[in-house]
């Protein structure tokens, strides 16, 4: 797996990596993981909050939510909401 | 503005593609060095479509032309870029759409990759991005800019293929790994209960 910007976050994140990676080839593509509280939820609630604290550190937290913001047209187009 | 677009296909089910494009940039993949680390900020499943929302945060190390250092200052070989992606497995498409968080003030690069199912063997992978220089000066300049980051595109693209070829080629042996060891743990269960029953 691919590491974290944060090292201090590297090790959950594994675990959470492994585990969606699982999840996504043995349940989501066959059509089992229709929701995102599965199993995996906990291990990603635990990297979130380690990777929030290096994100407002390096002040990329302003900057995402920006693209955020300019994503939302895509978001409109990509999710297939029929109006 | 400057285009970048490029297409390929992989030999590889759209399925293996998708599941093994999560792990692109890892050590498998000794080619795209530049991409030193890749965070996952978000992840929902729609619960009407089904379709899987990911937001990812790219961080990358590159070097840069000493002029454009000169020209803009500080460290520019690291920099962060935005990813969100939309896998439908319903039309099996996986489409990802990312831009620069970093130097955005003065270049805009807007890129989306699309992989679809070619055949049942087969995956297209479609790729275009939008290069822009927005400061403002010379149009020599923010011309010359955008030439690099088109060369540089096109550089990573060619290294990104032969990276994820590597990954694609470990991902595929380490699933038939792990189904033949599943598939031998069933035959010694099943060999010591006959064993029991005998």
């Amino acid at each position: 797996m691919s590491q974290s910007l944060a090292p201090e976050c590297n090790e959950v994140k594994e675990r959470y990596d492994t585990c969606f990676l699982k999840w996504y080839s043995e349940k989501y593509l066959r059509g089992l993981g229709t929701t995102d509280n599965n199993e995996c939820a906990g291990l990603f609630k635990e990297y979130s909050k380690c990777l929030q604290g290096a994100l407002k550190d390096r002040g990329i937290d302003k900057l995402l939510d920006e693209a955020r913001e300019d994503n939302k047209e895509n978001d409109a187009a990509l999710m297939g909401k029929k109006k | 503005m400057k285009v970048f677009s490029n297409t390929e296909t992989f030999n590889y089910s759209w399925e293996e593609v998708s599941t093994a494009n999560w792990r692109k940039y890892c050590p498998w993949n000794q080619k795209s060095t530049h991409v030193v680390a890749v965070d996952t900020l978000s992840r929902t499943v729609d619960p009407e479509t089904g379709i899987l929302r990911t937001e990812r945060l790219i961080t990358c190390r590159q070097s840069a032309p000493d002029w454009l250092k000169k020209m803009i200052g500080g460290n520019i070989e690291d920099s962060h870029v935005f990813e969100t992606s939309y896998v439908d497995p319903r039309s099996k498409t996986v489409t990802m759409v990312s831009s620069n968080l970093t130097w955005n003030n003065l270049i805009s690069v807007q890129e989306t990759v699309v992989y679809r199912p070619f055949n049942e063997h087969q995956t297209r992978f479609e790729q275009t991005a939008q290069i822009t220089a927005l400061c403002g000066g010379w149009q020599r300049i923010k011309s010359s800019i955008e030439d690099t980051l088109v060369k540089r595109f096109h550089e990573n693209a060619v290294k990104g293929k032969e990276g994820f070829e590597a990954v694609l080629a470990m991902s595929r042996r380490v699933f038939a790994e792990e189904r033949e060891r599943e598939k031998m743990m069933m035959l010694q269960s099943q060999a010591a209960n006959i064993r029991l029953a005998a």
